[in-house]
């Protein structure tokens, strides 16, 4: 060892996707009442139904009390310093094209590295970028309008697919199901929606931008993806967000709906601002993600790789009501400096011969602390169900930690589950071979970390897999204790 | 309430001590469901059981040893101590060279031992809702001294007869000296036909350089029985616990373990096998605390859970900052053997050091198909294989005790409780 101060200077690495872009924002007063809800419904132009769900969530949501009980720590919130709507001023109500788009949004994205005309051909990928609230720019919608596949900003589902917008939001994680949830629901200014028809296979994979921008503005994304039988899809989600000195909060809400014989499969690469080396600022990350799989043979599979963030708070999960429904969670968790990330996944087994695999690798540097916080839960009817668990952290540093809480619950006496959660550090014999046989110590590094997280990334689509080790390896540049 | 009991007790001190740890009982109260350490066990149905004042000490039981006898692990004679509701019934004639015993009250007009003897950690992470309770409460118990270099080979046995009717607080203090060896088997029973009652007895021992401590834990109360048991020990340089926890009530048990090694090179060894079935409810909470570094733990527990059993399993590591070169790792294994029963598991671990080797496991499952298939191809009736199969599991535990009075009579509690077990008695 004795690499103490080296070390130090290479895990100090600027974040690079920190700037502001200057756009004018249309933002609303900070605080949040009854007032500022029908200002955000209305400014939405949504119909009676939705504002009434929103006021009946904020309602809800006063009556409850923030959780305390995940392994963090940080400043009391103050939910009415939180100004809740804020869209980019554009020169038309609706662009119908990039051209329309405005060049600053743009600019931003291509300093991002995703270019959307870019990605339009070489990538193939439709992109539904969220610029702070508001869907600006949405492509490939003629394609997917072939397959029958409906993709489009929420807000434009409210209005035009009101139907199935009633029918399943909140289906899954209802406005009362917790205190951010309910928060989401009652403010929630724009997310995706995704219907994917019968028997339909979504011709490419379908990605999301978030981007938070506009100072002192939650955002509170909304998703809803719904498979109808016999459909896949494959849905991206990649968040990076601009430098900055105060903490912002991100309340979203994701639900997936699989119906019989359908399979979703949802990849996130979060990397949002971190705060600073000293913890100063950034990005407060309370996310609750829950799919059903309510199909006989429905499959959900939850990957993510969470690499930003100051606090993180999530814990996606798969409820597999359906007979033979499989739930999935591959997650690569890094918290370096001061971040602190709590996180993994519910599986909730009710219906006979469900079956999930949990795997989750967590790496903690510097002052990072990180928990693997699961649920297995095996209901009485849940004969022949089969679970696996896999918790593994790499602990690089003194100062850091990584602990583990599992739940294992189990009321039935067919059903079977293991778990397994190891906990080290990597070894001086790895590192010490790794440079005999000619390599740097932080390629030897990135090389076992990669080694560590390949299970996680082979799930994730190819682009994705790619800027994920990317990050990775960027994240964690010598931070060998 | 009265708490005359809390206050009757001797010297100022002593008195100052239990109000204090009485006022930290009372402040807190009766845990429920929604407190992290006591989600999976109800306690409600202790107080529907034993009213509002459960807590209440039982009277004073005159039972004659016909009445125990039957209870006690056969050939332990030797260094038998006998408590009937919390209350020492009988002693051993002499004790080997070495030891030194005094019962609580003796122990305690010593101010010095009184503080250490009554004191409860406060300190959140070993924080525990009953352990004020009985610093308050707890009338009797022994004061066992193993002096330094003194090597034990034959085991204390503690037996604890609960005849019900209120509840029995003991406490216990363990000091084993400098490189010294003990072993202490805790055994608790119900009396034939007894009344509803709580038993609550508390062990602290302290391990000095290089000492050795073996505590075997036999838990075979009956129905209307409730237990709340603790053991905590502190661990100095060097030093080996070597735990057991064999816990077979037919009622409420919640059994707390907690080790500190609080010196260089400390060991602790926790095994563990638990037989939930009726209406039995078996929580096991373990807490091993690596506070310096270089300590080993590993831990194995196990359990079977049949009928509208219910067992609860909660392990929890937490290596403090700077307790490098820490290896620990923990095991936990559970049969579920009917559609009611039901597991609760939770392995836990807490890192703050990063020059360590933890690892956990926690299955849930059943019987191999393929092993029954193979013992049935050989001859043996489906019930029996079962039977051998779920003892072997048991054995896997039981083999490693290092008593073999306290082994056999295990196996054959565990064998009477296994439907037609009795009929492999011979057999094995």
């Amino acid at each position: 060892m004795g690499k103490q101060g080296n070390v130090e200077s290479l895990v100090r690495h600027e974040y690079d996707a920190g700037f502001v872009t200057d756009i004018e924002s249309d933002t609303a007063p900070p605080g949040l009442n009854e007032d500022i809800i029908r200002l955000i419904s209305a400014k939405k132009h949504e119909p009676e139904w939705m504002t009434e769900w929103r006021l009946e969530a904020y309602r809800h949501w006063r009556t409850m009390t923030e959780p305390h009980w995940a392994h963090v720590h940080y400043e009391p919130i103050d939910y009415q310093a939180i100004s809740y709507y804020s869209a980019p001023k554009a020169k038309k109500d609706a662009p119908k094209s990039l051209d329309e788009v405005d060049p600053k949004l743009l600019e931003t994205y291509e300093k991002l590295g995703i270019p959307l005309h870019e990605q339009e051909m070489l990538a193939g990928v439709a992109v539904d970028a969220v610029f702070d609230s508001v869907s600006v720019a949405t492509t490939f919608r003629e394609k997917l309008a072939e397959a029958g596949v409906i993709f489009c900003p929420i807000s434009e589902a409210i209005a035009e697919h009101p139907e199935l917008v009633r029918r399943y939001l909140g289906s899954v994680v209802p406005t009362t199901d917790n205190f951010f949830a309910a928060l989401n629901s009652a403010v929630f200014s724009d997310g995706s929606f995704v219907y994917v028809p019968k028997g339909v296979r979504c011709p490419m994979e379908l990605s999301t931008y978030f981007r938070i921008n506009a100072a002192n503005t939650g955002q509170f994304e909304r998703t809803l993806i719904i498979a109808d039988e016999g459909s896949y899809v494959s849905y991206l989600e990649g968040c990076t967000a601009p430098m900055r000195d105060e903490n912002q909060l991100h309340a979203a809400v994701v639900e997936l709906v699989a119906l019989e014989g359908a399979h979703i499969k949802y990849s996130t690469v979060q990397n949002w601002y971190p705060g600073d080396e000293e913890g100063r600022g950034g990005i407060y990350n309370f996310v609750t993600k829950r799919g059903e799989c309510r199909g006989a043979r429905s499959r959900i599979s939850w990957t993510q790789v969470e690499t930003g963030s100051a606090i993180t708070w999530k814990y996606p999960s798969c409820v597999l009501l359906g007979d033979e429904s499989v739930g999935e969670f591959y997650s690569v968790a890094l918290t370096n400096n001061y971040q602190q990330a709590d996180t993994g996944t519910k599986m909730v087994h009710v219906g006979r011969n469900t079956k999930s695999t949990i795997v989750s690798k967590g790496i903690s540097a510097g002052h990072g602390q990180q928990s693997y916080r699961g649920l297995v839960k095996m209901l009485k009817g849940a004969d022949g169900a089969r679970n696996h668990s896999q918790c593994d952290s790499l602990l690089l540093g003194k100062q850091c930690g990584a602990h583990t809480f599992p739940y294992i619950e189990v009321k039935n006496p067919t059903a079977q589950v293991e778990h397994e959660a190891t906990t080290s550090r990597i070894s001086e014999e790895q590192l010490f071979y790794c440079r005999q046989r000619g390599l740097s110590e932080e390629d030897a590094v990135s090389m076992i970390v990669g080694g560590f997280c390949k299970d996680v990334f082979a799930e994730l689509p190819m682009e994705f897999a790619v800027e994920a080790g990317k990050l990775l390896s960027v994240s964690l540049e010598g931070a060998v204790g | 309430m009265s708490r005359a009991g809390a206050e009757r007790a001797g010297s100022d001190g002593i008195e100052r001590l239990r109000r204090q740890a009485w006022r930290a009982f009372e402040s807190r109260g009766l845990p429920t469901t929604r407190d992290e350490d006591w989600k999976y066990t109800d306690l409600s149905r202790l107080v529907a059981t034993l009213g509002e004042s459960w807590w209440t000490p039982a009277p004073e039981t005159e039972a004659d040893a016909s009445a125990w006898e039957p209870l006690a692990v056969p050939g332990l004679e030797d260094a038998r101590f006998v408590f009937v509701n919390g209350r020492l019934a009988a002693a051993p004639a002499g004790l080997p060279d070495g030891v030194r015993v005094t019962r609580l009250a003796e122990a305690l007009q010593d101010q010095d031992e009184a503080a250490d003897a009554l004191g409860w950690d406060g300190n959140a992470p070993l924080a525990s809702a009953f352990a004020p309770l009985n610093a308050a409460l707890a009338r009797d118990g022994l004061c066992l001294e193993v002096a330094s270099g003194t090597r034990l080979e034959a085991p204390l046995y503690l037996l604890h007869v609960s005849a019900g009717g209120g509840a029995a607080h003991t406490r216990h203090l363990v000091r084993v000296g400098l490189g010294a060896r003990a072993h202490v088997v805790e055994h608790f029973a119900s009396l034939n036909g007894a009344a509803p009652g709580l038993s609550h007895p508390l062990t602290r021992a302290w391990l000095a350089e290089g000492a050795e401590l073996i505590h075997e834990r036999l838990l075979m109360e009956d129905k209307g029985c409730f237990h709340i048991g603790r053991l905590e020990v502190e661990q100095q340089a060097g030093s080996r616990l070597q735990s057991a926890s064999l816990a077979l009530p037919k009622g409420l048990a919640r059994v707390d373990i907690v080790s500190r090694l609080l010196g260089e090179g400390a060991g602790a060894a926790l095994d563990g096998l638990y037989l939930a079935d009726g209406r039995a409810h078996v929580d096991h909470h373990t807490h091993v605390a690596h506070e310096r570094p270089n300590c080993a733990s590993r831990e194995r527990y196990k359990g079977m859970v049949a009928g509208r059993g219910h067992a609860v399993f909660n392990g929890k590591v937490v290596v403090h900052p700077g307790a490098d070169g820490t290896d620990a790792s923990q095991y936990n294994a559970n049969l579920l053997l009917s559609r009611h029963a039901e597991v609760d598991a939770k392995p836990e671990l807490e890192i703050y050091a990063d020059e360590v080797q933890c690892s956990h496991g926690a299955t849930v499952g059943q019987l191999d198909e393929a092993q029954l298939f193979y013992l049935q191809s050989r001859g043996l009736a489906e019930n029996a294989a079962r039977n051998v199969l779920t003892f072997a599991f048991a054995e896997d535990v039981l083999s490693g005790l290092e008593s073999d009075a306290v082994r056999r009579h295990l196996e054959r509690a565990v064998l009477e409780r296994l439907p037609g077990g009795a009929a492999l008695e011979g057999v094995i």
